[in-house]
């Protein structure tokens, strides 16, 4: 069995487990990170939802109730955490925009209107005003892209269709990247000579400087040129992840990719090493602090049977919301179903109040009460609590 | 198998490299989990595509479900190529040991002829890749060398599994790798050893993968059994032996073997990190890009060479592991993946070319003959940059320098 000490184990590699790892590594601590694969986050759209609506999504998490994540984090740690976050990602190539007091809007594929607060530079162009004109360009055979969805949703519209030669977006994305193809795809573009105001394309220019990409379409056409989230394979969230994982890796954080955690060993009241699960023999990863940081159920960091629901990696009790019967909206697409609200109950410390561990930080949508989907709050919680719970966690190292 | 825990989140296809530059390849979640609910035993496979895949094992390290994704992949290419006739190329490919024995005695013959353009033309009929050079061969293989090194008494006792490349290809780095070990104090000892069964296995002949195991496994296990530990450099042989052994190949010493199986840089920082080895470093004046091969994210083990990168002071490195390199072994040496091969070579490349380093690092052979080739930087082993730190630039004089332990 091999041994690895680090100051602060994080364990999840999401969003607030990257961004908690992160800020630990800034500050000079030495950080292993632990994820038992990709994260929900490169399925997303790769922006930054903070809260649901329209209007200021800063006014609206302060009328949340004081048990709310956010509000355990308080208002200027969720600002300086989102500051970090576009500090983070402009560094890793990856620049975003978005004012913190408005949410401003984007494109769906399906033509519809999504709120939400910081999106990547790609999509800064979707923000619709009344009486502009936009063209839609797809790609032939591309899947769960239909532009007439947008087009028959906005009415001052119009799409065409360019033949990538492949139709999957990772393989269009890939195309992008090389130079010639894009030279073919922007003399297509300057040949339909469009007339409308912007032109919008899926989520495809390429996974590694999309900016660049969409510079160089919008000043060859001399449009505004913006991108449209697509369904999974997304490549907004793909990017979102790398460069937060880039950032990490330059910091000097250690990442163990691809195993989950099989063990866990405490000493009295303090967590001294959890066992990984390495290809053929297990190692022992040491810390002197450890952050939970595994998601909620799609990411497995909760588990429900059909009595109670489970924490999987230190079993910490989870608040559950009543019986089984009651965890559901009789109808599925009612916001707010009850079983959004479990997960694991922390204090202001971001530590579990229902344990006696005392090196263990709670971050992400494992907390209780998040409840993530009704308040369409997942990456702003996710960056927000997890700089919350490495602040509390740094003032135990030090 | 585990196919049926798959939520078709397609995590595993966004990083795939194979799929994102070939649309012939249905990708890890349709050729995987999906095809596998429509495989049946004692029906013949008629999945073509599923050689395809380069089992970089990608899928595997990015499903937060569990699923096998490359040993479903795996296990349907073996199943397709025994039941029907394998290329030309595919029977080549699974003998790398004997082509190794045959080229390296054979040298400079063997270099001369496969870089001469009648036999590359002759290769390519027979449905070879050219577009890369053929690793050079070594008369003077590892295997042929001194096997036995460092203090009998060492409570540090090690077997290197070099593996082909290093055997007739480096042996300069496997020699390297031994005196670097030797010279922290530990006794080394290569005992007689085949192929891992990696390349037999990815060309689908797991009756010749067994039997390197089987064979391994004996020489192997003997040493083991008296407290040695076993360590490998080469990442791809590493995967082999502590999860195909077990896994795959169902060798009966395979547990014992994943056990008691260390990466050599892992080995060095957990002996640095436990206190049983005090080790100076001085300072190495480089800036390199550590391209990390997908086998070693595959293991799970972190990236131990960038750990020990970490304490070497002057030396400036950047981690680069979200490409694989696309040669994967024998992979792309096959004309029917030379387009793939080719193109994610050049996407790894550019990666690494933006960021203008001295030179590329990587611990996989396979990488670096590729990257080296598209980047024009020069490729090391790590243990080459160890080296230089620990022992200094001229290795071969100071490795008669006295033990540090």
């Amino acid at each position: 069995m091999s041994v690895h000490e680090y100051d602060a184990v994080v364990i999840g590699g999401g969003v607030s487990g990257i961004m908690a790892s992160l800020h630990l590594s800034c500050k000079g601590y030495k950080t292993a990170l632990i994820s038992k694969g990709d994260p929900v986050c490169c399925l997303s759209t790769g922006c930054i939802d903070v809260f649901t609506g329209e209007g200021n999504p800063l006014e609206k998490i302060s009328r949340l109730p004081k048990e709310h994540p956010y509000s355990l984090a308080g208002r200027e740690t969720v600002i300086e955490a989102l500051s970090f976050f576009r500090e983070t990602v402009s560094r890793s190539g990856l620049p975003y925009v978005g004012d913190y007091e408005r949410n401003r809007r984007i494109i769906t594929p399906i033509g519809t209107v999504k709120n939400t607060c910081l999106v990547p530079l790609t999509m800064a162009g979707a923000e619709h005003a009344e009486g502009e004109y936009l063209h839609v360009v797809s790609f032939k055979g591309i899947k769960d892209f239909y532009p007439s969805y947008i087009t028959s949703r906005i009415r001052s519209s119009a799409f065409s269709v360019f033949d990538a030669g492949v139709s999957t977006t990772l393989g269009i994305a890939a195309k992008f990247e090389e130079p010639a193809f894009l030279d073919t795809f922007i003399s297509w573009l300057q040949g339909l000579e469009i007339p409308h105001d912007k032109i919008a394309i899926p989520a495809v220019l390429g996974t590694g400087n999309p900016v660049s990409i969409m510079e160089k379409i919008s000043s060859a056409v001399g449009r505004t040129v913006f991108e449209i989230p697509t369904l999974p394979p997304s490549i907004p969230g793909l990017r979102l992840f790398r460069a937060l994982k880039k950032a990490l890796q330059e910091q000097g954080g250690h990442i163990y990719w691809g195993k989950g955690v099989t063990s866990v060993e405490c000493q009295g009241e303090e967590i001294e090493a959890v066992t990984l699960a390495t290809t053929g023999r297990s190692s022992r990863v040491q810390g002197k602090a450890f952050i939970l940081a595994t998601g909620s159920f799609v990411s497995g960091g909760l588990y429900a049977t059909r009595e109670t629901v489970r924490e999987t990696v230190f079993n910490l009790p989870v608040s559950v919301p009543g019986e089984r019967k009651d965890w559901f909206n009789a109808d599925f697409f009612t916001a707010g179903h009850a079983i959004e609200k479990a997960g694991v109950e922390i204090d202001a410390s971001f530590t579990p109040t229902a344990t006696r561990l005392k090196n263990l930080f709670v971050c992400g949508s494992i907390i209780a009460g998040s409840e993530v989907m009704k308040n369409q709050c997942g990456h702003g919680l996710a960056v927000a609590t997890g700089v919350a719970a490495a602040k509390m966690c740094e003032k135990r190292l030090s | 198998m585990k196919f049926e825990h798959c939520v078709r989140c397609t995590l595993c296809v966004e990083n795939c490299p194979v799929f994102k530059v070939n649309p012939a390849f249905p990708g890890p979640k349709q050729s995987g989990p999906d095809a596998q609910r429509f495989r049946l035993d004692g029906e013949r496979s008629v999945d073509e595509w599923v050689r395809l895949c380069s089992q970089c094992k990608r899928c595997e390290v990015a499903c937060p479900y569990g699923v096998n994704v490359a040993e479903i992949i795996l296990k349907a290419q073996l199943k397709y190529s025994s039941e029907h006739m394998s290329p030309f190329a595919a029977h080549l490919f699974a003998n790398t040991h004997y082509l190794g024995k045959l080229g390296s005695l054979a040298t400079p013959l063997t270099n001369a002829m496969t870089s001469s353009s009648f036999v590359k033309g002759a290769l390519k009929i027979m449905g070879l890749a050219t577009y890369l050079p053929m690793p050079e061969y070594r008369f003077m293989s590892l295997e042929r060398g001194r096997r036995r090194k460092g203090r009998f008494r060492s409570p540090k006792k090690v077997v290197f599994f070099h593996g082909c490349y290093l055997n007739y290809n480096r042996p300069d780095i496997g020699r390297g790798i031994r005196d670097l070990l030797t010279y922290l104090g530990c006794r080394v000892v290569m005992p007689p050893q085949s192929c891992c069964g990696l390349p037999a296995l990815g060309n689908g002949d797991l009756g010749m993968a067994r039997k390197f195991a089987r064979k391994n496994a004996k020489s192997l296990v003997e040493y083991i059994d008296k407290g040695y530990k076993m360590l490998y450099a080469c990442t791809s042989c590493g995967l082999a032996l502590v999860h195909d052994y077990p896994e795959v190949l169902d060798i009966p010493e395979g547990k014992k073997i994943a056990e008691n199986t260390y990466n050599v840089h892992e080995f060095i920082l957990d002996s640095i990190e436990d206190g049983s080895l005090t080790v100076d470093f001085s300072e190495v004046d480089k800036h390199v890009a550590y391209h990390i091969p997908c086998h070693l994210r595959a293991l799970g083990i972190g990236y131990p060479a960038a750990g020990i990168f970490e304490k070497i002071p002057g030396l400036k490195f950047h981690i680069l592991d979200e490409h694989c390199c696309g040669l994967s072994g024998s992979y792309g040496f096959k004309k029917k993946n030379q387009q793939t091969a080719q193109k994610l070579g050049e996407i790894a490349a550019s990666a690494i070319k933006a960021l203008e380093p001295d030179c590329l690092v990587s611990d996989c052979g396979a990488c670096k003959m590729q990257l080296g080739h598209f980047t024009g930087l020069p490729a090391l082993d790590p243990s080459e940059v160890i080296i230089e730190s620990i022992m200094g630039s001229d290795s071969k004089k100071v490795s008669l320098k006295r033990r540090v332990l």
